[in-house]
């Protein structure tokens, strides 16, 4: 067809009369689409990273026997089989640690008298990204060292690497001290050994206190999986650290409303920003259209010209932009969580397709142009 | 002459300048309200951080260590060392007093609870449970005499309690809720509660819903622990919560080893460690930790979301710098015929250049002044959406912001002008 010939003709010969100028814009259009994609994908990897981050709090989900009736030390306890359940449950990028506690006489080597401690039997199962197949991860299992909390360790006058004899009733371990740094928490008075040695020493083979779960998610995952692990396992309590959950729910909100606004303002003024330059070089097309129309150029059919030269060059710096945007944010996430922000392919199409939408929208003006006369402009009026 | 020709240039074309200027006020109300609500958020989150409760624990330097498993102590009543309750005011003494938001004594009975249920008869057998005594809303009386309230409504604000708080002079109780649930224990109810040898009755005021070990025990005021443990005016444990800045390298310095302007600045910056440092000066016989897992957690979040938040401010400054610059270079490309008849009637270049700056700057302001106040609007209204509390507006930011506005139209124009300086006059009036 002649006619589509003749117009992409026209196009190609816009963008080629105008170089310098073009060049101009398809960089305030790239510019535009790479803070557009760098920001919307620091925006969606963000929430999740900030998730993440309130892992550093610990453990959020406890999950305890349900009957409590009795109060003698480790005797209300879980079976193992429940930790299998909690494990096998478990999300990506969640940890679940089982404890089982009691109270021992503990005994140091230089120490005159016994002095009664909490010990806490631990065992951490935590899930790996990659395979995501949980694991047992025992570090202190087979080298017989146990954790003491600084108070603990202050009572006992211990030392690093001193020997220490824990008892209860009949059964004793023995194991080589580890001073913990100080936490200001309950672990500070406490004992942590293996699982298997605390399960020895009360003689509860196969039994814990509960388990503490690190889960990772928006406040609402959360509930969510709290409602289907308690549904899963009927013979325990599973219930939110009301302390932690709550104030993650509190701060992720704000967090993310934050976010929110900042990347819309930007988003808005970048738009401002290409609208700006694209309205400039629509009007100093003046001439340009002036003549088209004198030559028999309908007005509907100019305009569509000057709106596919601003579709292509959109379509050009967006495809540019967004791919350096994304490059940019995977920086950014690096410079703010120590991570690098995994790119999201969506977040590809949907800037380039906002710098289009952009760059035609910004061309509006050129609708003033229609009403131009074509003599007026070519005696340099107007 | 130089007045006139400028005020003749926005009169002129009064359409023309609005449009850049809009242009130039849209951008910095932006980046206003960045700034605005990016400055503030530190402080607007570390109070969302309170939320977390205590990041501070106080206990006696020389206790026994505490036996306690699932909320229950094991330790016999009269083991163990306790603080003197008269002393709490003084906390409010120290130089970071106003970054102190709440604090509570915190006293554990071991008990046996009977239970007078008004709607069931049968009387049951003594259950063992813990007592917690503590201020649900205590008037603590300052040393200047003033009082000062506080107690576990600020301390622990994720408590939620169905029904009543008790009050802190009567002989009222909170029971956690799976405490109720196993005793059907229901407000209104009465505990008969016996710890050694003395005993009391209080009124259940409401089911407490804590999801820690506290949703096992019993909740009352401190006062009726005290006379239960028979050690009056003495308390445990003490929780305090306060702001604080995140801790750097330079916080965890041992203040011991410090010299005397390190520890001037060390003392005069609101780090957990160094409010607990203060607190141990006021308190004799205690130690101050700083709860490690809230304190860290709260540091390493904060940083983060501050840097995020820079981060994109950053960003709007930059797509602001973007217009304003792309609209100040078009309005003097615009004015190159202007330009070149004033160069043949024979103007020199510089002349042109300041006229032509001049009108850019005069711009900038009226456009940047008008922007904050558009800005400062909108961070209003963002604050109080994100956070329920408006921003201060701040000069610095308006000093900042009107900077900004005349840098960024200089530079945008002075490409364009250091062009139109070179242009020749006859060319330009022919129309080529």
């Amino acid at each position: 067809m002649p006619d589509r010939k003749m117009f992409w003709r026209i196009v190609r010969r816009l963008f080629a009369a105008q170089r310098g100028r073009l060049l101009v814009i398809l960089l305030a259009l790239g510019a535009s689409a790479a803070l557009t994609a760098a920001l919307l994908n620091l925006q969606v990897d963000a929430r999740d990273r900030l998730t993440r981050e309130f892992r550093v709090f610990g453990a959020n989900i406890i999950v305890t026997p349900r009957d409590t009736k009795s109060s003698v030390a480790g005797v209300v306890t879980l079976d193992e089989s429940t930790v299998e359940k909690v494990r096998q449950s478990l999300p990506p990028r969640a940890s679940a640690d089982s404890y089982l506690y009691l109270v021992a006489s503990v005994s140091a080597a230089n120490s005159v008298q016994p002095v009664s401690a909490v010990i806490a039997g631990q065992r951490t199962a935590r899930i790996d990204q990659s395979s995501l197949k949980s694991a047992i991860v025992t570090p202190r299992d087979n080298k017989n060292l146990c954790l003491v909390g600084v108070k603990a360790a202050q009572q006992l006058h211990l030392q690093p690497g001193d020997r220490l004899t824990l008892q209860n009733d009949k059964t004793q371990e023995s194991c080589i001290s580890v001073i913990a740094e100080a936490r200001g928490d309950a672990q500070d008075s406490q004992i942590v050994v293996t699982l298997d040695a605390a399960q020895r020493l009360a003689s509860l083979p196969n039994k814990v206190s509960l388990i503490q779960l690190s889960v990772a998610g928006t406040p609402r995952e959360i509930r969510e999986y709290i409602a289907a692990l308690a549904q899963n396992i009927p013979e325990a309590d599973v219930h939110g650290l009301r302390q932690f959950t709550d104030a993650e729910a509190k701060i992720y909100t704000r967090v993310s409303g934050l976010l929110t606004a900042t990347t819309a303002l930007v988003l808005a003024l970048t738009g401002l920003c290409v609208m700006a330059a694209m309205t400039n070089v629509a009007m100093e097309r003046k001439n340009d259209v002036g003549l088209m129309k004198a030559i028999g150029g309908a007005t509907r059919r100019v305009l569509r010209l000057f709106l596919a030269e601003a579709a292509l060059l959109g379509l050009a710096g967006g495809l540019v932009g967004a791919a350096a945007g994304l490059l940019l944010s995977i920086w950014l996430g690096k410079t703010v969580f120590g991570v690098a922000a995994r790119p999201r392919l969506i977040v590809y199409p949907v800037s380039v397709a906002l710098t289009i939408l952009v760059a035609i929208v910004s061309s509006y003006p050129l609708r003033r142009l229609a009403n131009i006369s074509p003599a007026s402009v070519f005696r340099g009026e107007a | 002459m130089f007045l006139r020709l400028v005020a003749d240039s926005f009169g002129r074309r009064p359409r023309r300048k609005l449009l850049t200027g809009a242009a130039l006020a849209l951008g910095m109300a932006v980046v206003t309200a960045a700034f605005s609500v990016s400055l503030d958020v530190g402080d607007r989150l570390a109070h969302e951080f309170r939320a977390l409760g205590a990041n501070l624990l106080i206990t006696p330097q020389a206790d026994s260590l505490p036996l306690q498993i699932g909320g229950v102590d094991y330790r016999p009543a009269n083991s163990g060392s306790y603080l003197p309750e008269q002393d709490l005011g003084k906390i409010k003494t120290i130089f970071w007093r106003n970054n102190i938001v709440g604090f509570a004594p915190v006293m554990e009975v071991p008990t046996e609870v009977l239970i007078d249920a008004s709607t069931n008869s049968t009387p049951s057998s003594p259950i063992k449970t813990t007592l917690a005594g503590t201020w649900a809303h205590h008037s603590v009386a300052l040393p200047d005499g003033r009082g000062y309230a506080t107690g576990m409504d600020q301390t622990n604000s994720w408590w939620h309690v169905d029904g009543k708080w008790f009050r802190d002079d009567a002989p009222e109780a909170i029971v956690g809720k799976s405490f109720a649930a196993r005793t059907n224990i229901k407000p209104g109810d009465t505990l008969h509660i016996n710890s050694a040898d003395r005993s009391t009755a209080l009124t259940v005021t409401g089911i407490l819903s804590a999801g820690g070990p506290e949703d096992d025990a019993i909740v009352a005021p401190l006062q009726i622990a005290q006379q239960l443990a028979n050690k009056p005016g003495q308390y445990r444990r003490l929780y305090v919560s306060a702001l604080t800045k995140p801790e750097d390298d330079f916080a965890r310095r041992n203040p011991t080893t410090m010299n005397a302007a390190d520890l001037e600045r060390w003392s005069c910056s609101p780090y957990a460690s160094s409010i607990s440092y203060q607190i141990e000066q006021v308190l004799p016989g205690v130690d101050a930790h700083v709860i490690r897992r809230v304190a860290e957690g709260e540091g390493s979040i904060l940083t983060r979301v501050r840097t995020l938040l820079w981060l994109a401010s950053f960003a709007a400054l930059l797509a602001a710098a973007l217009a304003v610059g792309a609209s100040s270079a078009a309005a003097v490309i615009e004015r190159r015929s202007e330009i070149g008849l004033m160069k043949a009637i024979g103007a020199g270049a510089g002349t042109i250049g300041f006229l032509l700056a001049a009108e850019q700057l005069l711009l900038a302001f009226v456009g940047g002044g008008v922007g904050y106040a558009i800005g400062i609007i909108l961070a209003r209204i963002l604050g109080e959406k994100i956070f329920g509390v408006a921003p201060e507006p701040s000069i610095l930011v308006f000093i900042i912001i009107l900077a900004l506005a005349a840098c960024v139209t200089l530079l945008g124009s002075a490409i364009p002008l250091h062009r139109a300086s070179r242009y020749e006059a006859a060319p330009i009036l022919r129309g080529e």
